[in-house]
C-alpha cells in the first residue's frame, strides 16, 4: 500500500518537475531583436558619426575654437578650458557604444558576403576613431568595441592609429580606409540603398568620401611624418576620385522632424537650453577685418541687422537673446534641417592647397586655396556676383602672399571660417599649425589658464574599469603625437 | 524520504471530540467580548459572547487553546482533562506572548521564534494625519529606513529594512496582504529624477483597513516567501469579520486635515533682481542693488532702454519700481487638505465572517492643480463549511488617480522655475498671466516654463484601476494534518498622461503628449501541508509544513509619445504629427518553489525551526535555474526553563539564526539584444526613425548567458527580556548579512563597445543593531502611560565590486557630475562628485589670483546617504477616556545633497546671502606662497562670488549638508465617548491630530526628509522637488 502511495507520488511528481520546464521556459525578449540586418545598423552608424561630430564635441571645439562666446553659465565651462568631467558621453554613448560597437558588429556580419557594407563601415569607423584619437591622443582602437574579446581594451598610441603597427597587431586608419575602399569593388549581396542615410547607396560617392578622407587624415601628419603625407596626397591626386564638388560632400543629413533634428539647432535655438550661447565677438573682429561679412551673415544671424556678439569667458551681463547673433540656416537650418558637414569639398580644397605648400604635392596652391574660399562661399548660399565682388575686393585676403608660414596662416584661416558648425575640424587644423591665432578667454581656467587645450581630457568612468588609461590623465596642455 | 517517514508514521491517529465552555475574563473579572479561541496548530476556533463565554467542540487530541483578545495578552491554557475553564487574560502593552503572523500567513507564538518580527498595530496607524501606509511606519521599526520623495501629493515613499544590498535589484521589502503577495512598484513616466513623482503601489492600500501589520526585517524571517523577501517583508493583516453571533459591526471613520509647506528656506529681503549689485531684468538671481537704493542709470534702476519687469513696460529713462516680494515663493503653495472617509462593515458567526470596506480620500496638494485620489472597496469572507473545510477569500477594488507636474531639474519643472525667482519679481502677475494672449508661455526666462504654467498646462496624470483578490481553501485531513491551497492574484492598469502643451518652451514649442500606459500582474499560488503533533515524545513539540509555490508576475509598458501638436487645448495623441518617441516594453517571468519546515519545540523553553526552499526561475540559465536555499534558528527561554520565577526578570530568552536565500535575475539578461537607437542627452537628441528608414543598435549590456543566482546570507542573534510582570520589555538583535554573487550589469570600460556586462559579482555586507523597548511605567485605573522607543545602527560596506572596477554609478537616470554610486569601502550609494582640492592639513585650497576655490577635483565621494544611527519614542498616556500620543524619532548622520540650497545660495536669494552683502567675504581655507608652504586665505571677493563659491548646481561638496534631525512625527489627542454597548452608537472617538509639528536639523537649511527619487536606490539627492508638510487635522470614528 504505501509502496503504491509513494511510487504515485513520484510519478506525480516527476510529471511536475517536467511540466514545470516548459512552464517556466518564458524567457525569450519579447522587446529586442536577438539579431538584426545590415539596413538597420548601417542608419545608426552613419547617424552616429554625424552626432558625435555636431552634438556636444561641435559645441564645445566651437566654443574653444571662438566662433561661439558662451552666455554665462550654461556652456561657459568650454568657454574657458574647464574641460574636466566633460564628453563623458561623447566617450561612451557616441563614439565607442553607439558607432564603434555598432560598425565592429556590421563589419563582421558583412565582410564576407557584403562587402558593399563592410566597406561603408571601414570608412566610418575610420573617421570615429580618428575623431577619437584626435582629440584624446591615445586612446582604445584596436582592440576597441569588441566587447568580451578584450574586456579591457589597450589604449594605442597616436603614431600606431593613425599609421599602424604590425608589431602589435595594429591597423592603422590609412590602412582601414584603403581596405574599406577596397571592400566597395567588390562583389555584394547586399547592397545600401534608402538605408544609405548619407549617399543614398552611392558606392562611387563613398570612394570619393574615403579618398578625401585619406587626404584628412594625410595632412594631419605633415608635423611628424611629411614622406607618408606627401605621397598618400600625390596618390589621392593622381587618383583624382575625391570630394571635388560641393554635391559630393560627406553630409550625415538632419531633418525638421522633433527628434531628427540637427543638434546645434535644439541646443541653440529651439530646446530648453537655447540662447546659452552667441557669436564670438573674437570671431566677428577677424571676419569684419576681412571684409568676410556677407558670409559671415549666412552662419550667423544679424537681428536688426546688427551682429551682436560676446566675448569668450565673459561674465557680465550679455545681450539680450533676441539680439544676439546665433547659428543662421547655414549651420542649423531653418527648423532643424542643416546637415552635419563632416568631409567637404572646401575643405579638400584648403588640404590640397596646404599640401601643395607645405610637402610640395601635386598642384598650386593658390589656386587650391581660392577653389577652398569659394566652395565655402558657394555651400554658405552666396551668389555667384558675391563671391566675385568679395575676390574683386579683397585681393590680398584671397591671394596668398609671404613667406610659407604667411601663406600657411592664410590657407588655415580661410579653412577655419569655411568650418564654421564644424569646430572639431578647426581645432585639428589649430593644434597642428597654431592658426588662425587666437586669444585667450577671459577668465580662462582648466589644467593650464595660459594655453589653449591642445587635447581633451579622459574621462573618468572609463578610467574606472579601464586600468590601461594613463592615470593620473596627461593634462590638457600636453600636446597630442601630430600635434604643433 | 524521512519526512516522508514522519508523514506515514503518524497516519494512525484516530480523532475523537469533545465540547469545552467557558469564560474569558479580564484582571478584574470583567468579561471580554469578542476574544478569538483557537485550538493550537489547527483553525478549529471561536469567539466569546458580550458576556465572555464560549463554547468549542475539538478533538480529545487537542491540547492548548489559545486565547487572543485586542489589547491583552494572548494565552495559551492547556486543556488537559477539563471541559470548563475560565481564562483571566492581562490587558498589555507588551507583545513577547503574542502570536504573531509570520511568513505565508503561519501564525505562530511568538516565544518560539528565533528572529524577531516587529508588529504595528491598527491603532498606531489611525488618525495620525497622513493616508500612506509607509509615511505611517516612519519611526515605529527599528531598523527601517523610510524616507518620502516630498510633500507633494501622492509622493513615494521609500523603505529599506536593516540597509541596501542589492546593486542592481531592488531593495524594498516583499509587500504580503493577507498572504498574498502584492506590488509595491513605482512606475516612472519621465525619469527616476525627473517626473510628478509618481506614488508606490502600496499607498494604493487604505491604512483603516488594516488589523496589523508584521515587519519581518531580516531574511530568516522571510526565507519561506523566498527570493523576493530577501529584503524583509512587510506582512499585513486587514481587518475581519468579528465572529460575535449574528452581530454586525459598523464603523465610519472620517478625517480631514491641512497641510502647510513646512521647512522651506529663509529668504533675504533686502536685495532684488540683477547682478553684481546692477539691476537686471533677465537676470535670475537677487543680487541687484540694495532696495531703497537711489535709482541710477548704473545700477539699472533707471532704464537705459525699453524693458519689461514684471508685466509692467518701461520706456528708456525711467524709474523701475523695485521692492521685495518677501512671500512672494512661499505663497506659490497652497494649503493642502486630505478628506478622509472609510467606512468598514464586519460581521458573522463562529463559522462565518464577512468583511466589506468602503474607503475614499482625496488630497489637494501644495503644489497648484495638484491633487491624489483614493478609492477602494474591498469585500472578504470566509466559512468554516464542514467541521473539516474552510473556505475564505476575498477581492479589493482600487482607483487611484493622481494629478501632478514635473518637478526636478529641467526647463518644464515648476520648482527649477520657482527657485529661479527673484526676492524682487511680482510673482502673483506671472501667476494670474501666466500665459500670453497666443496661449504661450509667460515668463522672462528663456527655456523655462512660468512654474504656473508648468503647474496648469503641463500636467501629468495618473488613473489606476487595480484589483487584488485571494481565496483559501483549507482541509483538515486529520486533526494533525492540515492541507490548504491558496490563490491570490493582483493586476492594475494604471493610464498616464503627460501633456506639454504647445507655446510650452519644453518640445520645441509645439506642444507633446504622452500616452503612457503601464500593466502589472502578480498571480501566486500557496500549496500547504501543515502537520502539526504535540508531545511527539517526551515534552516534544513537532511541526513540519511542506508547500509549493507558483508565481507568475507580468509587466508591460506602452508609450505613445505625439509630438509637434497642431490644435491648441486638444491633448490626444491623435493630435500629433511625429511618434518616434513611442515605445513599448513588456516581461515576463516565472517561478516555481518547493519549500519545508521543521518547527521543533520541547517543553515551551527550547525551540528549533529548519526551513529549505528550492527555486525553479524562468530568468535564469536552464543549466543553473534550480537552486536550494536554507534558514535554520533557534530560540532558548532562560527563565522558563531555569524556573526562574523571579518577579524582577520574568521571561528570558535568547535567539539565534542563520538564513542564506537565493535571488533569480530580471528576465531577458541571457541573450544578445538590438532595440531601436537614439543619441544625445536632455539638451539635445536623436532619435530612429528618420523619415522611413530606422536605425538599431546592439544593447549597451552584454549577456551572460551563465548566470547563476545570487544569494545573500544573515546570521542574527538577540533576545527578549520582560521585567515586572512585563511592564518593562527589551528586545535586541544583533545581525550581519552578505550579499554575495550579485547579478550586476557592471560597468566594463565603455571603449569595448559596451558599457556593461551581467555577471555574478560583488559582495555587499550590512551589519547591525536593532532595539525596541516597550513599558508601562504608570498603570492604575484611570491613569495609563505606556512607552515604546526603538534604536537601530546598520553597518554597510561595498566591499567588492568587479575585479578591477573600484565604483560603478547606480541604475537610474541622475545628472552628469552627481552620480549615486557603489563605491569599494563606501557605504552602498554614495554620491560622487566634485570637492575642492586641499592643503596637507585638510583646508581649502584658494586659487591665489582669484579669491575663489581653486579647481575642483570630479569624481569623489561628497555625501553618504545613510544615516550613522536612528531611533524613535512614543508614548501614550491614557486617563480615563482621554488619551494623548506622540512620536518622536531621531535621525543621526546621513547627508543630503540639496539643489535647492545650491541654487538659493548661488543666485542670492537664502537669508544668509544678505547679509554684510555690501562687504567684502574671504572664502574659508589656505592660499598657497610656494614651497610647500601655506597662508590663511586673504582675498577678499564679493558677496556674489562669494556664494557663487559655495552654491551653484552640480556635484559640489558645498550643496552637501548632514541631514541629522529631530522630529515631532505624530501628536494626537483622543477622546473617547464612553457609550454602553447596548445603544445604538456604541462608541464615538474624536481626534485632533497633526503630524510633522515640528523638526530641527541643525545642519541643514531645509527639511533633510526629502528625496527626489522617492522609492528607490537613489537616496540623498534633493535635485529641485517640493518641500515637506505639516499636516494637522481632525477625525472622527463611529462605531455601530
Amino acid at each position: 500500500m504505501n509502496k503504491i502511495k509513494i511510487g504515485l507520488f513520484a510519478i506525480v511528481l516527476t510529471t511536475f518537475f517536467s511540466s514545470c520546464q516548459k512552464y517556466l521556459d518564458v524567457n525569450s525578449n519579447p522587446n529586442s531583436p536577438t539579431d538584426v540586418p545590415p539596413n538597420v545598423l548601417l542608419p545608426n552608424t552613419s547617424m552616429g558619426i554625424g552626432w558625435a561630430n555636431a552634438n556636444v564635441i561641435g559645441l564645445a571645439t566651437g566654443l574653444i575654437m571662438q566662433y561661439n562666446a558662451a552666455i554665462p553659465t550654461q556652456w561657459q565651462s568650454y568657454d574657458v578650458y574647464a574641460l574636466d568631467g566633460s564628453f563623458g558621453n561623447q566617450w561612451n554613448y557616441e563614439i565607442y557604444n553607439g558607432c564603434l560597437n555598432n560598425l565592429v558588429l556590421l563589419i563582421s556580419k558583412t565582410n564576407s558576403t557584403s562587402p558593399a557594407y563592410s566597406g561603408i563601415a571601414k570608412i566610418q569607423k575610420a573617421y570615429i576613431m580618428a575623431m577619437a584619437t584626435d582629440l584624446w591622443g591615445d586612446v582604445p582602437y584596436s582592440q576597441a568595441g569588441q566587447g568580451l574579446t578584450y574586456p579591457q581594451p589597450r589604449f594605442d598610441k597616436q603614431e600606431d592609429i593613425y599609421k599602424g603597427n604590425s608589431a602589435l597587431g595594429i591597423q592603422g586608419l590609412i590602412d582601414l580606409t584603403k581596405e574599406g575602399l577596397a571592400d566597395l569593388d567588390k562583389a555584394s549581396v547586399l547592397t545600401p540603398s534608402s538605408d544609405d542615410l548619407v549617399y543614398g547607396g552611392s558606392l562611387v560617392k563613398w570612394k570619393r568620401a574615403a579618398n578625401s578622407l585619406l587626404l584628412k587624415l594625410a595632412i594631419q601628419l605633415t608635423n611628424v611624418d611629411k614622406p607618408t603625407a606627401k605621397s598618400l596626397i600625390n596618390s589621392v591626386i593622381a587618383g583624382n576620385l575625391y570630394i571635388n564638388d560641393n554635391s559630393l560632400d560627406l553630409n550625415v543629413p538632419f531633418s525638421s522632424s522633433v527628434s531628427n533634428q540637427n543638434p546645434a539647432y535644439v541646443r541653440d535655438i529651439s530646446g530648453s537650453f537655447k540662447n546659452n550661447e552667441c557669436l564670438s565677438s573674437r570671431f566677428l573682429t577677424l571676419m569684419r577685418s576681412l571684409n568676410d561679412t556677407v558670409r559671415l551673415a549666412k552662419f550667423y544671424t544679424k537681428p536688426n541687422n546688427v551682429f551682436t556678439a560676446y566675448t569668450n569667458g565673459n561674465n557680465t551681463t550679455a545681450p539680450t537673446a533676441a539680439s544676439r547673433s546665433v547659428y543662421n540656416t547655414y549651420v542649423v537650418g531653418t527648423t532643424g534641417e542643416a546637415p552635419a558637414r563632416l568631409i567637404t569639398n572646401f575643405q579638400t580644397q584648403f588640404i590640397l592647397a596646404e599640401a601643395a605648400l607645405v610637402l610640395g604635392t601635386t598642384g598650386d596652391a593658390n589656386t587650391y586655396y581660392q577653389n577652398g574660399i569659394k566652395a565655402s562661399m558657394k555651400l554658405a548660399g552666396m551668389l555667384d556676383a558675391e563671391i566675385n565682388n568679395y575676390f574683386t575686393t579683397n585681393p590680398t585676403v584671397v591671394n596668398l602672399a609671404g613667406t610659407q608660414d604667411d601663406q600657411l596662416k592664410q590657407i588655415i584661416t580661410q579653412k577655419y571660417i569655411a568650418w564654421t558648425g564644424n569646430g572639431y575640424e578647426s581645432y585639428n587644423d589649430y593644434r597642428r599649425t597654431g592658426y588662425p591665432v587666437l586669444t585667450l578667454p577671459l577668465n580662462a581656467a582648466g589644467d593650464d589658464p595660459t594655453s589653449v587645450p591642445k587635447r581633451f581630457p579622459y574621462i573618468a568612468t572609463e578610467g574606472n574599469s579601464n586600468p590601461n588609461q594613463p592615470n593620473p590623465r596627461v593634462k590638457t596642455n600636453v600636446k597630442v603625437w601630430w600635434g604643433q | 524520504m524521512l519526512l516522508l517517514c514522519f508523514f506515514i508514521a503518524l497516519t494512525h491517529v484516530i480523532a475523537q471530540t469533545r465540547t469545552i465552555t467557558g469564560k474569558v475574563i479580564d484582571e478584574k473579572g470583567n468579561p471580554i467580548a469578542d476574544a478569538s479561541i483557537l485550538v493550537k496548530g489547527t483553525t478549529v476556533g471561536t469567539f466569546t459572547s458580550k458576556e465572555g463565554t464560549f463554547s468549542l467542540k475539538v478533538s480529545t487530541t487537542a491540547k492548548t487553546l489559545i486565547v487572543v483578545a485586542t489589547n491583552f495578552t494572548t494565552k495559551e491554557i492547556a486543556i488537559d482533562q477539563k471541559n470548563d475553564i475560565s481564562v483571566s487574560l492581562k490587558s498589555s502593552s507588551n507583545n513577547l506572548d503574542e502570536v504573531v503572523v509570520t511568513a505565508l500567513g503561519i501564525s505562530k507564538d511568538r516565544k518560539t521564534l528565533g528572529y524577531s518580527p516587529q508588529t504595528i498595530k491598527a491603532e498606531a496607524l489611525e488618525n495620525k494625519g497622513d493616508n500612506s501606509l509607509l509615511n505611517l511606519l516612519q519611526g515605529k521599526v527599528a531598523g527601517a529606513d523610510i524616507t518620502g520623495a516630498s510633500g507633494s501629493a501622492g509622493a513615494s515613499t521609500n523603505i529599506v529594512l536593516r540597509g541596501m544590498s542589492s546593486i542592481n535589484g531592488s531593495n524594498q521589502p516583499l509587500f504580503v496582504v493577507d498572504g498574498i503577495p502584492i506590488s509595491n512598484d513605482l512606475d516612472q513616466t519621465a525619469g527616476t529624477l525627473y517626473g510628478n513623482q509618481p506614488a508606490n503601489r502600496a499607498m494604493d492600500l487604505n491604512p483603516s483597513t488594516i488589523e496589523s501589520i508584521n515587519v519581518l526585517t531580516g531574511p530568516a524571517a522571510a526565507v519561506l516567501y523566498g527570493s523576493r523577501a530577501s529584503n524583509g517583508a512587510i506582512v499585513i493583516t486587514t481587518k475581519k469579520g468579528s465572529g460575535q453571533k449574528g452581530r454586525v459591526d459598523i464603523s465610519f471613520s472620517s478625517s480631514y486635515s491641512q497641510q502647510k509647506v513646512y521647512g522651506f528656506p529663509k529668504l533675504q529681503n533686502s536685495y532684488g533682481q540683477g547682478s553684481g549689485g546692477v539691476f537686471s531684468s533677465t537676470s535670475t538671481s537677487s543680487w541687484g542693488p540694495a532696495f531703497g537704493a537711489t535709482p541710477t542709470l548704473t545700477n539699472g534702476l533707471i532704464t537705459s532702454a525699453a524693458t519689461n519687469v514684471n508685466g509692467i513696460n518701461y520706456a528708456a529713462g525711467s524709474t523701475i519700481d523695485y521692492k521685495p516680494y518677501s512671500t512672494n515663493l512661499i505663497d506659490f503653495f497652497n494649503v493642502g487638505n486630505n478628506f478622509d472617509n472609510t467606512l468598514l462593515i464586519n460581521g458573522g458567526d463562529t463559522k462565518n465572517y464577512f468583511s466589506a470596506n468602503l474607503g475614499s480620500s482625496v488630497t489637494n496638494g501644495i503644489m497648484p492643480n495638484t491633487n491624489f485620489k483614493k478609492n477602494s472597496v474591498g469585500f472578504s469572507a470566509g466559512s468554516q463549511l464542514t467541521n473539516k473545510l474552510n473556505i475564505s477569500g476575498g477581492v479589493n477594488f482600487y482607483n487611484t488617480l493622481q494629478l501632478g507636474t514635473t518637478q526636478g531639474n529641467g526647463g518644464n519643472s515648476a520648482m527649477f522655475a520657482l527657485w529661479g525667482v527673484t526676492r524682487s519679481t511680482n510673482l502673483a502677475y506671472y501667476k494670474d498671466n501666466y500665459k500670453n494672449l497666443d496661449g504661450s508661455n509667460n515668463w522672462w526666462v528663456s527655456g523655462r516654463d512660468n512654474p504656473y504654467f508648468a503647474s496648469y498646462e503641463n500636467p501629468i496624470t495618473s488613473n489606476l484601476i487595480r484589483f487584488i483578490g485571494n481565496l483559501k481553501i483549507s482541509y483538515d485531513v486529520t486533526n494533525w494534518l492540515n492541507i490548504s491551497y491558496r490563490l491570490g492574484a493582483d493586476a492594475y492598469n494604471d493610464r498616464r498622461k503627460r501633456i506639454v502643451a504647445i507655446g510650452s518652451t519644453q518640445a520645441s514649442g509645439t506642444g507633446r503628449v504622452t500616452e503612457d500606459i503601464f500593466f502589472r500582474s502578480e498571480f501566486n499560488g500557496d500549496l500547504l501541508i501543515n502537520m502539526k503533533k504535540s508531545n511527539l515524545f517526551k515534552g516534544l513539540n513537532a511541526n513540519l509544513l511542506l508547500g509549493q509555490n507558483i508565481n507568475q508576475r507580468t509587466y508591460q509598458n506602452a508609450t505613445v509619445t505625439a509630438l509637434s501638436l497642431t490644435i491648441p487645448n486638444f491633448y490626444n495623441v491623435s493630435n500629433g504629427t511625429n511618434f518616434s518617441s513611442s515605445g513599448e516594453y513588456s516581461s515576463k517571468r516565472r517561478l516555481v518553489g518547493y519549500f519545508g519546515q521543521l518547527s521543533l519545540g520541547y517543553k515551551n523553553y527550547l525551540n528549533g525551526e529548519l526551513t529549505l526552499r528550492v527555486d525553479q526561475s524562468s530568468t535564469l540559465p536552464k543549466k543553473n535555474n534550480s537552486y536550494l536555499y536554507y534558514s535554520y534558528g533557534g530560540s532558548f527561554i532562560f527563565t522558563e526553563a531555569l524556573k526562574l520565577n523571579s518577579k524582577i526578570l520574568n521571561f528570558g530568552k535568547i535567539r539565534a539564526s542563520y538564513a542564506k536565500v537565493g535571488n533569480d535575475a530580471a528576465p531577458y539578461k541571457l541573450e544578445n539584444s538590438f532595440s531601436k537607437w537614439s543619441y544625445g542627452n536632455n539638451v539635445a537628441s536623436f532619435s530612429f526613425p528618420y523619415g522611413t528608414v530606422t536605425g538599431f543598435g546592439a544593447s549597451s549590456t552584454l549577456p551572460n548567458p551563465d548566470l547563476t543566482p545570487e544569494f545573500s546570507t544573515s546570521i542574527e542573534f538577540g533576545g527578549n527580556l520582560g521585567f515586572l510582570k512585563d511592564r518593562l520589555t527589551l528586545d535586541v538583535t544583533f545581525y550581519k548579512t552578505l550579499s554575495t554573487n550579485q547579478i550586476i550589469d557592471v560597468a566594463i570600460p565603455t571603449s569595448t563597445g559596451y558599457d556593461s556586462r551581467t555577471i555574478n559579482v560583488g559582495k555587499i555586507s550590512n551589519k547591525g543593531i536593532e532595539l525596541t523597548i516597550g513599558g508601562t511605567p504608570i498603570k492604575s485605573k484611570n491613569f495609563q502611560w505606556t512607552i515604546s522607543a526603538n534604536f537601530a545602527k546598520n553597518r554597510n560596506v561595498v566591499e567588492e565590486l568587479y575585479p578591477g572596477v573600484t565604483q560603478m554609478n547606480l541604475p537610474g537616470s541622475y545628472f552628469g557630475g552627481v552620480a549615486p554610486s557603489v563605491v569599494v569601502g563606501q557605504p552602498y550609494g554614495v554620491i560622487v562628485g566634485s570637492t575642492i582640492p586641499r592643503s596637507p592639513d585638510g583646508q581649502y585650497l584658494i586659487d591665489s589670483t582669484t579669491g575663489s576655490f581653486a579647481t575642483s577635483i570630479t569624481n569623489q565621494v561628497v555625501a553618504n546617504p545613510n544615516r550613522d544611527w536612528s531611533a524613535g519614542l512614543g508614548n501614550t498616556f491614557r486617563y480615563k477616556n482621554l488619551t494623548l500620543s506622540f512620536l518622536v524619532d531621531y535621525k543621526q548622520g546621513g547627508q543630503m545633497l540639496s539643489w535647492t540650497i545650491a541654487t538659493l545660495r548661488s543666485n542670492g536669494s537664502l537669508d544668509e546671502t544678505g547679509v554684510d552683502r555690501d562687504k567684502a567675504h574671504i572664502l574659508p581655507g589656505v592660499v598657497s606662497v610656494g614651497g610647500g608652504k601655506y597662508v590663511s586665505n586673504y582675498i577678499q571677493i564679493p558677496a556674489q562670488t562669494y556664494w557663487s563659491n559655495l552654491g551653484g548646481i552640480g556635484g559640489g561638496e558645498m550643496a552637501v549638508f548632514d541631514a541629522t534631525t529631530f522630529r515631532l512625527r505624530e501628536l494626537s489627542l483622543t477622546y473617547d465617548l464612553p457609550l454602553k454597548n447596548t445603544n445604538i452608537i456604541k462608541g464615538l472617538k474624536l481626534t485632533v491630530f497633526g503630524r510633522n509639528l515640528f523638526y530641527y536639523s541643525p545642519n541643514c537649511l531645509i527639511d533633510p526628509e526629502v528625496n527626489t527619487q522617492g522609492a528607490g536606490n537613489i537616496r540623498g539627492l534633493e535635485l529641485q522637488s517640493a518641500p515637506n508638510t505639516r499636516n494637522m487635522g481632525c477625525s472622527i470614528k463611529i462605531s455601530l
